[in-house]
C-alpha cells in the first residue's frame, strides 16, 4: 500500500478546475452513471463501496444517506462542510481550489439519490480563494446543465447550489453548529439524539438535511463512475478506499498525500520526504483533535480508522503533522488548549470553563510557575469536561491534552521542576492567551 | 424582504442583499453574508449601525445580529488597519517559526499584538490555524494568504502592503512570490 | 382529549409511566426526585437550554440484538435530564456515583470565574448556585488563575442591573425575552469563557417585561436596581397577593419589612399569569403604595387639616350623610376590594336610600358598554385570558395591547409561539411605530383617529371578498361595499385569517370611547357576525377592580360621575364620599374637577395617601392598601382573587369597607361583618354575579363572575 491517487490524481492537470478539462479527464461521468440508476440503487452503490466520512467521524456515508425521507414532500437540504478548521488539516482547501467540480459533482448525485432541491456548501471563511474557485465552478455546472432544472434532462431531479461563507469559528465544523450557523445564527450546536431529532430527519430549517464533508463528497463521483465494488477493493476491509492526509511540520516535502487506508503511517512520513531538522519525537495523525503518537509507538501503526484506534490514537480528519525532536511538548500543548479554550463556543460549562482553565495553567507552567499538582489538575479537567459537554468540541479539546500528559508526562515535570523547557534553548512565547484578540473585540 | 429603511447600503450593495436573501428560506439565514456585505460596505467594520441596518434590512432584532456579529472572529467590531496582518501561530506554524515573524513584525512596525499602527496601516494579531500548514509559516492578510513566511522576508511583504493602495496588493516581491504556496500566486478574484 | 402516548421508563428503580416525550427533569420530579439544574426553566425554549450541563444522568435504553435478545444499552456519555424526553424502556439513574462526580465537575467550573461575592449579593439566601454549591461544591478551590473581571453593576436600564462576573451563561434571560415577551433585547455576545449577555449597542434594557429576568435569573447577575442592598432574603417576609396596577389581576408575592413592600415577584396562576409579571406592577405596585401615608383622620380646620380621632371624624361625616340621606353620594376608584364597594352600595342604598353611587371606567360611557353587551353578552370577556391560547385566531381592535393589558398579550404571544393562533390587529395610526403584536401579526391594519368603524367596514369588504359563500343580509352587504385595493394588501391577509372560521377578538378600552361609538360598535356587530365570533368579543378594561365594580352596580348609577361632580357643585349632592379615587389628578379635566368640588358642600374622601383630591377634602380618612388587608379583586375576565394582608396598617387606618360598617353603625344599622368573608358570603347571597364565588377556588386559581344583568 502506498500512495494512490483517486481524487488527486489530476490536481496538477492545467485547468483541471474549469468545466472543460474536468470532462475531458472523465468528469461528470459519475453524475450521468447515477442518474441512469434509480435512487436507491446510487444509494447501494455508495454502501457497497463502504465510504465512510472523511470529516472526521468516520461514520458509513450511506447510512445517512439512506436516513432521508423516501416519500413526502422533498424539501431536503444537501449540505457540504467545507469548513475545514482542524488544525493540521487542509485537504477541503486544496480540493475546492483545484477540484471544485469533483465537489460539484458528488453533491450533484447526492442531491439525486436523497432528492435533495437545494445545498449549500459552508465554506471556512478565510477561504476566499477556494470559494471563488467554487464559484465559477458551479457557474459552469448550471450552464452545462449538471446543475439546476431537470439536470441533464432528467425531469424529476432540480439541484441548486449556494455557497455560504462562514467568518472564523472552528466550531462551525461540527454539523449541527453548521446549521446553526447557516441559518443565520451564532456558531452554536443543537441538540441531537437521544435529545433532537438527527439532522436527516429535521435539520436546517425544519427540513430533512444531510451534511457531508467536501472529501466524502469528492469520493462520490469515482464510486459511481467505477462502482461501489471497485472502491471497496481499495484499502482494508473495514476501512476500504483511499483517503488524503494534510502532512505537515517537520518533513522534507510537506502537502496533501492521498494513500490507500491501511497504509503504514512510517511511509507516509517517508512519502513526505521524512523528518527534517532531527529525529522524530511525535506525530498527531489526524489534527489537533486526537492523541499525540511519540515516535516509539509510531512504528507498525496503519492508517486506518482501525489502525490508529489501536495505537490509541484517531484517524480524524488526516491533519497528519510530525514534529522533530526540537520540539516541546508542552509548548505545543499549551497552544492546542488556546486554540479550544478560543473555538470554545461558550454554550455549555465543561467547555467553556474547563478550556480556559487548562488554557490558563498551560500559559503557568510554561511560564515557569508550573506546580507538580497541577499535570494531575488538568488530567481532572480534561475528565470534567471529556463526555459531558454539549457536543464533542469539549471532548476534542480533552484528548489531545490527556495524551499528551500520558505520553510526555517527563517533560511536563521538568517543566515543572525547572521552569523551563528540556528542549535546550527552548524558550516558549511570552504571548499570554494565545490569539490576542482582534482589536475590535476588546473589551 | 430586504426592507428599504434609511441605510448606507449602496445600490449595487442592496441588490447583491437582495440577491443572497433569495437563496434562504427565510431572510433570517442570510445574516452571516448581510454582515459581509455590511463590513465592506462600511469600509471594513461593523459599527453599531451597520448592524443596525442589517438588522432592519433582514427584519431581525438587533440585539441578534449583534449576538451573530460579535461571535465570529472574522467581523470586525471596531475600526482597524488597512491591511489586517494575521499571523498563524497554531501548532504547525507555531513549530515552524511564526513567533519570530511575529517578534519581527512588532519591531517593523512599532506596535504589539491585538495594536494598529497609528498611521492606520497595519493592525497585527495572532490566527488560529489557517489551514495552510504545508506552506508554514501563514500569513494572512485581508482576503490573501502568504505561505512560506519566515522572520527573514517578511519586511518584503510589508513593503509591499505599504505601497499598495488598497487592501489585495495585486503583485509582490519575488522573494515573497517564490515562498507562497505554488498554485496561489497570481490567482484572480472576483 | 389528550392523545399522548404514555410509556414505561425506571428512574432510581422506580418504575412510572409518564406521557412520551416528557422531559425526564419533569418525570423525576413527579416522582419525588429532584435533579440539580440552573438552565432549565418548563416555559422557555429548549433550542438554548441544555447547556449548564447540571442535570446529567445516566441513562441506558433496551435494544435488540441480532438474536432477538433485548438487553439494556448503557449510553457511554451522561445526559441532560432537562432535555431528555421519555421514551419506552428507558432507564435513569439520577445519584450514582459516576452523576454525582459530573454535576461536582460542572459545578466546579461554575465556581471557578464566579466573584463568590455572596456576601454583598441580593441573591445571596435564594440564589440555585449558592444552594446547589452546598450539595456539590468543594470545600476548596483548586482555581489560581485570575478570574474573568467585568465592571460590577452595570446598569441595563432603570429597573435591571447586570452583573456579568456573577453571570453563569444559563441563557434564561435571553430566552425570556426572545420566548416570552418577545422583544429579544438580551443576546449573547461574543463566545467562549468571554460570552456575556447584552443589549443592542449597550441601549436600555426597556423591556415592558424585564423584571421577570430578574426572578429567573439562577444567580445574582441580573438584579433590582430598586431592591438591590435593601435586603436579605432571610429578613423578608412573604405574602400572596393580586396586583393592583391593572384589571389582568396577576397572582403576586409581596416581599414584606418592617410595614414596606421591598419588593414584587410573580406567583403562578396558570390560568392568568402564568408566573410572570409586567414592569408596571413589579415596580410600581411597591412605588404606589409606599411613601407619605395617611395615618389618622383629618379634618379640615380652616386652610389646614387638624388630626382628630375616628370618633370626631367618623361623627361628622356620619352628621353630613345622614343630613344629605338620598342625595349622598359616592365615587369609589378602581382599587377598591369587592367588600368595600359592597359595604359602600351598602351604606349608600340600605342606609341612606340613595343609589347614587358612582365609578369611573376608562373613558367609556356606560350607554357603550350597554350596547356592547347586547350585542356580544353580558360577559365583557367571554374568552378569558387562557382561553386566548385555544383561539385560531385572535384580532387586538384600538389597542397597543402590551402596553394596555401586558398579560393578555404574553398568552397572545405564547398561543402564536406554539402556532396555536394567529395574530392580528386594527389599530389607530397614532400607536407606536411597530406594536408588539405588530411584531408577528399576520396582519396590521392601522385606522386615523375616528377611523375605526370605516377599517372594520373595509375588513368586512375584504371577507365577503375572501368569502362569497358568507351569508348575509342585503342591508350588512350593502353597508360592506367592495374591497379597497390600496392598503398594500393588509385588509386581504386579514381576510384571509378571518374566513378560517370562528376566532376571538380584544377590544381595547379606548376604541370604544371616542364619539364614533356606535359604528364601531355596529361595524364590530357586522364583522363578529360574518365570522361567526360573536360570543368571543372581549372587551378589556383597565382598572384593578373595573369588572367588581360593575357587577356591584357603581357603573352608571343615578348620576354617572360627570353628574356627581356637577351636583357637588350645585349643591344638589350636599355629601360627597370619594373613595380611593383622585379625580383631580387622574381625570382628563383638572380644572372642572378642581371646581367643581370647591363648591362641594362637604367632601369626604378615604384614601391612603393625601392626594390632591383629599387636599380639598372637609374630613379625610386614612384606609389600607393592598397589602394592609385583606379582600378580593375582580379581574378582566370577572375572575375573584384573593389578597392577603402582609403587615399592619399604617397608624390607624382603615380598609373602607370597616369605614362604611362604622358609620351603618352611627346610622343605627350595624352590619355582622368581622370580616371580609362575612361580606363576600353576603354578595354570594346577595348579588347574582357573585353567586358562585365559592371560598375554596379563591386560593386556586380564583373564582369567576356568573354573567348576569346587574340587578339593583
Ligand atoms: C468541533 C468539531 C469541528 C468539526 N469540524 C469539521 C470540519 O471542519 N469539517 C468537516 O468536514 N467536519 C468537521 N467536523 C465533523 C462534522 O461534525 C461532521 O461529522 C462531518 O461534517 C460529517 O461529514 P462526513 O460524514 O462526510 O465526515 C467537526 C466536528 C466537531 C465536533
Ligand atoms: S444573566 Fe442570569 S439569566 Fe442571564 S445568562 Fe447570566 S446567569 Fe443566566
Ligand atoms: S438544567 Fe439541564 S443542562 Fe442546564
Amino acid at each position: 500500500m502506498a500512495e494512490l491517487q483517486v481524487l488527486l490524481q489530476h490536481r496538477n492537470v492545467p485547468g483541471i478546475d474549469g468545466i472543460d478539462v474536468y470532462e475531458s479527464h472523465g468528469g461528470y461521468a459519475g453524475l450521468r452513471a447515477a442518474l441512469g440508476k434509480e435512487r436507491q440503487a446510487v444509494i447501494d452503490e455508495v454502501k457497497a463501496s463502504g465510504l465512510r466520512g472523511r470529516g472526521g467521524a468516520g461514520f458509513p456515508t450511506w447510512i445517512k444517506w439512506n436516513g432521508l425521507p423516501k416519500s413526502g414532500p422533498a424539501q431536503h437540504y444537501l449540505l457540504c462542510n467545507a469548513d475545514e478548521g482542524e488544525p493540521g488539516t487542509f485537504k477541503d482547501r486544496e480540493l475546492l481550489l483545484k477540484l471544485p467540480h469533483m465537489v460539484v459533482e458528488g453533491m450533484a448525485i447526492a442531491a439525486y439519490a436523497t432528492r435533495s432541491a437545494n445545498g449549500f456548501v459552508y465554506v471556512r471563511g478565510e477561504f476566499v480563494e477556494s470559494a471563488t474557485q467554487l464559484r465559477r465552478a458551479i457557474d459552469q455546472a448550471h450552464r452545462r446543465g449538471y446543475l439546476g432544472r431537470n439536470i441533464l434532462g432528467h425531469s424529476d431531479f432540480c439541484f441548486d447550489l449556494h455557497i455560504h461563507t462562514g467568518a472564523g469559528s472552528y466550531e462551525c465544523g461540527e454539523e449541527t453548529a453548521l446549521m446553526s450557523s447557516l441559518m443565520g445564527e451564532r456558531g452554536q450546536p443543537r441538540l441531537k439524539p437521544p435529545h433532537g431529532p438527527l439532522p436527516v430527519v429535521s435539520g436546517v430549517w425544519g427540513s430533512p438535511t444531510l451534511i457531508n464533508n467536501v472529501e466524502t463528497y469528492a469520493c462520490v463521483p469515482h464510486i459511481l463512475t467505477h462502482g461501489g465494488a471497485w472502491y471497496a477493493a481499495m484499502g482494508t476491509q473495514r476501512s476500504p478506499g483511499t483517503k488524503i492526509f494534510s502532512v505537515s511540520g517537520h518533513v522534507a516535502r510537506p502537502g496533501n498525500y492521498e494513500i490507500e487506508l491501511g497504509t503504514p503511517l512510517t511511509e507516509l512520513i517517508d512519502l513526505a520526504g521524512g523528518v527534517v531538522g532531527g529525529a522524530l519525537k511525535a506525530v498527531i495523525p489526524g489534527g489537533s483533535s486526537v492523541p499525540i503518537l511519540p515516535a516509539e509507538k509510531c512504528a507498525g501503526v496503519t492508517l486506518d480508522y482501525e489502525g490508529c484506534q489501536a495505537a490509541g490514537t484517531m484517524l480524524g480528519s488526516g491533519g497528519f503533522m510530525v514534529f522533530n525532536d526540537k520540539t516541546d511538548i508542552v509548548a505545543l500543548m499549551r497552544r492546542t488548549a488556546q486554540f479550544y479554550a478560543h473555538e470554545s463556543c461558550g454554550k455549555c460549562t465543561p467547555c467553556r470553563e474547563g478550556t480556559r482553565w487548562m488554557s490558563r495553567v498551560l500559559d503557568r507552567i510554561t511560564a515557569g510557575a508550573g506546580r507538580m499538582e497541577d499535570i494531575d489538575l488538568l488530567l481532572s479537567i480534561c475528565d470534567q469536561i471529556d463526555g459531558r459537554s454539549y457536543c464533542p468540541l469539549g471532548d476534542a479539546a480533552s484528548w489531545p491534552i490527556r495524551a499528551g500528559i500520558r505520553n510526555f508526562r517527563h517533560e511536563f515535570e521538568h517543566w515543572v521542576r525547572h521552569g523551563s523547557s528540556p528542549i535546550p534553548g527552548f524558550v516558549p512565547p511570552v504571548r499570554s492567551h494565545g490569539p490576542s484578540p482582534v482589536p475590535g473585540r476588546q473589551e | 424582504m430586504v426592507a428599504s429603511s434609511a441605510g448606507r447600503f449602496s445600490e449595487a450593495g442592496l441588490a447583491q442583499l437582495t440577491e443572497i436573501v433569495s437563496h434562504y428560506p427565510d431572510a433570517g439565514g442570510a445574516i452571516l453574508p448581510a454582515l459581509w456585505l455590511a463590513q465592506r460596505e462600511y469600509g471594513g467594520w461593523l459599527p453599531a449601525e451597520a448592524v443596525a441596518e442589517v438588522a432592519a434590512r433582514l427584519g431581525r432584532p438587533a440585539s441578534e445580529v449583534q449576538g451573530v456579529a460579535s461571535f465570529y472572529t472574522m467581523y470586525n467590531m471596531q475600526q482597524r488597519g488597512r491591511h489586517h496582518i494575521e499571523v498563524c501561530t497554531c501548532l504547525t506554524c507555531g513549530c515552524l517559526g511564526a513567533y519570530e515573524v511575529i517578534d519581527r513584525l512588532e519591531q517593523l512596525l512599532g506596535i504589539h499584538l491585538g495594536q494598529t499602527t497609528p498611521d492606520g496601516e497595519f493592525s497585527l494579531t495572532e490566527a488560529e490555524c489557517l489551514n495552510y500548514c504545508e506552506a508554514a509559516t501563514v500569513v494572512q492578510v485581508g482576503e490573501r494568504y502568504f505561505g512560506g513566511v519566515n522572520a527573514g522576508n517578511v519586511a518584503d511583504l510589508i513593503d509591499r502592503l505599504r505601497g499598495s493602495d488598497d487592501c489585495t496588493p495585486v503583485s509582490l516581491s519575488n522573494a515573497i512570490v517564490e515562498a507562497i504556496v505554488p498554485g496561489r500566486a497570481g490567482a484572480t478574484h472576483g | 382529549m389528550n392523545d399522548t402516548k404514555l410509556v414505561n421508563v425506571t428512574i432510581n428503580g422506580v418504575a412510572l409511566q409518564v406521557p412520551k416525550g416528557e422531559r425526564i427533569i419533569e418525570s423525576a420530579r413527579r416522582a419525588g426526585i429532584d435533579i440539580p439544574y440552573f438552565c432549565y426553566h418548563p416555559r422557555l425554549s429548549m433550542e438554548n437550554g441544555a447547556n449548564c450541563r447540571m442535570c446529567l444522568v445516566e441513562m441506558a435504553m433496551p435494544r435488540t440484538g441480532p438474536d432477538g435478545m433485548v438487553t439494556l444499552a448503557k449510553h457511554p456519555k451522561p445526559q441532560t435530564a432537562c432535555s431528555l424526553p421519555a421514551d419506552e424502556g428507558m432507564v435513569v439513574e439520577t445519584e450514582t456515583e459516576a452523576t454525582v462526580k459530573a454535576r461536582k465537575g460542572v459545578l466546579e467550573f461554575l465556581l471557578i470565574n464566579h466573584p463568590l461575592d455572596c456576601p454583598v449579593c441580593d441573591r445571596g439566601g435564594e440564589c440555585p448556585l449558592q444552594n446547589n454549591t452546598l450539595h456539590y461544591g468543594a470545600g476548596a478551590s483548586r482555581y489560581i488563575e485570575a478570574k474573568r473581571r467585568y465592571p460590577k453593576a452595570y446598569p441595563l436600564s432603570e429597573h435591571v442591573v447586570l452583573d456579568r462576573e456573577r453571570c453563569i451563561q444559563c441563557a434564561r434571560c435571553t430566552r425570556f425575552t426572545q420566548d416570552i415577551s418577545g422583544d429579544a433585547q438580551l443576546d449573547f455576545l461574543k463566545r467562549g469563557a468571554d460570552t456575556q449577555i447584552g443589549t443592542f449597542n449597550a441601549e436600555a434594557f426597556s423591556s415592558l417585561f424585564s423584571g421577570n429576568t430578574i426572578e429567573i435569573c439562577p444567580v445574582g447577575a441580573l438584579t433590582s436596581r430598586h431592591y438591590r442592598f435593601q435586603a436579605r432574603p432571610w429578613d423578608l417576609a412573604t405574602q400572596k397577593s393580586i396586583c393592583t396596577e391593572c384589571s389582568n389581576g396577576c397572582s403576586i408575592k409581596l416581599d414584606h419589612r418592617d410595614g414596606q413592600v421591598l419588593r414584587v415577584n410573580g406567583r403562578v396562576n396558570e390560568a392568568v399569569n402564568e408566573e410572570w409579571t409586567c414592569d408596571r406592577g413589579k415596580f410600581g405596585l411597591p412605588v404606589a403604595i409606599s411613601g407619605e401615608r395617611l395615618t389618622a383622620p383629618l379634618l379640615r380646620d380652616g386652610d389646614r387639616f387638624r388630626e382628630v380621632s375616628w370618633d370626631v371624624a367618623l361623627g361628622t361625616v356620619a352628621e353630613k350623610l345622614q343630613r344629605a340621606g338620598k342625595q349622598a353620594a359616592v365615587l369609589a376608584g378602581s382599587k377598591l376590594a369587592n367588600e368595600d364597594l359592597y359595604a359602600l352600595q351598602a351604606l349608600f342604598r340600605g342606609g341612606l336610600g340613595s343609589t347614587r353611587s358612582g365609578y369611573r371606567l376608562g373613558g367609556q360611557s356606560s350607554e357603550a358598554r350597554d350596547v356592547a353587551a347586547g350585542l356580544f353578552g353580558l360577559n365583557p370577556m367571554p374568552t378569558g385570558i387562557a382561553g386566548l391560547e385555544a383561539s385560531p385566531w385572535t384580532l387586538v381592535v384600538g389597542s397597543d395591547l402590551a402596553v394596555e393589558q401586558p398579560i393578555v398579550f404574553l398568552r397572545l404571544r405564547k398561543s402564536w409561539r406554539f402556532g396555536k393562533s394567529k395574530a392580528l390587529e386594527i389599530i389607530p395610526a397614532s400607536a407606536p411605530g411597530k406594536t408588539h403584536v405588530g411584531a408577528f401579526a399576520a396582519s396590521s391594519v392601522r385606522y386615523a383617529e375616528g377611523g375605526l368603524a370605516e377599517a372594520l367596514r373595509r375588513t368586512c369588504a375584504a371577507l365577503l371578498a375572501a368569502n362569497p359563500g358568507l351569508t348575509a343580509s342585503q342591508e350588512v352587504l350593502a353597508w360592506a361595499g367592495s374591497a379597497v385595493q390600496n392598503d398594500g394588501g393588509a385588509a386581504r391577509r386579514m381576510a384571509e385569517v378571518l374566513a378560517t372560521g370562528p376566532g376571538a377578538m380584544v377590544v381595547g378600552e379606548r376604541a370604544l370611547a371616542g364619539p364614533d361609538w356606535r359604528e364601531a360598535l355596529a361595524a364590530l356587530g357586522h364583522l363578529a357576525a360574518l365570522t361567526g365570533s360573536s360570543g368571543s368579543v372581549n372587551r378589556l378594561v383597565s382598572g384593578c377592580n373595573d369588572r367588581g365594580a360593575d357587577a356591584l352596580g357603581f357603573v352608571g348609577g343615578e348620576l354617572g360621575v360627570a353628574g356627581m361632580l356637577a351636583g357637588a357643585a350645585s349643591g344638589s349632592v350636599p355629601a360627597l364620599w370619594i373613595a380611593g379615587a383622585d379625580p383631580v389628578t387622574q381625570y382628563h379635566d383638572p380644572q372642572s374637577v378642581i371646581a367643581s368640588l370647591e363648591r362641594a358642600p362637604f367632601l369626604v374622601v378615604s384614601d391612603i395617601k393625601l392626594t390632591a383630591t383629599a387636599r380639598m377634602a372637609d374630613v379625610v380618612l386614612p384606609s389600607c392598601s393592598v397589602a394592609e388587608r385583606d379582600g378580593t379583586f375582580t379581574n378582566v375576565e370577572g375572575r375573584v382573587q384573593r389578597f392577603r394582608q402582609a403587615f399592619e396598617p399604617r397608624g390607624s387606618a382603615s380598609p373602607d369597607w370597616l369605614i362604611a360598617a362604622r358609620l351603618l353603625q352611627r346610622l343605627g344599622k350595624p352590619s355582622v361583618w368581622f370580616g371580609w368573608q362575612d361580606l363576600l358570603a353576603e354578595m354570594r347571597a346577595h348579588v347574582p354575579a357573585f353567586g358562585e364565588v365559592g371560598f375554596d377556588a379563591l386560593d386556586k386559581d380564583g373564582a369567576m363572575l356568573v354573567a348576569t344583568q346587574v340587578v339593583d
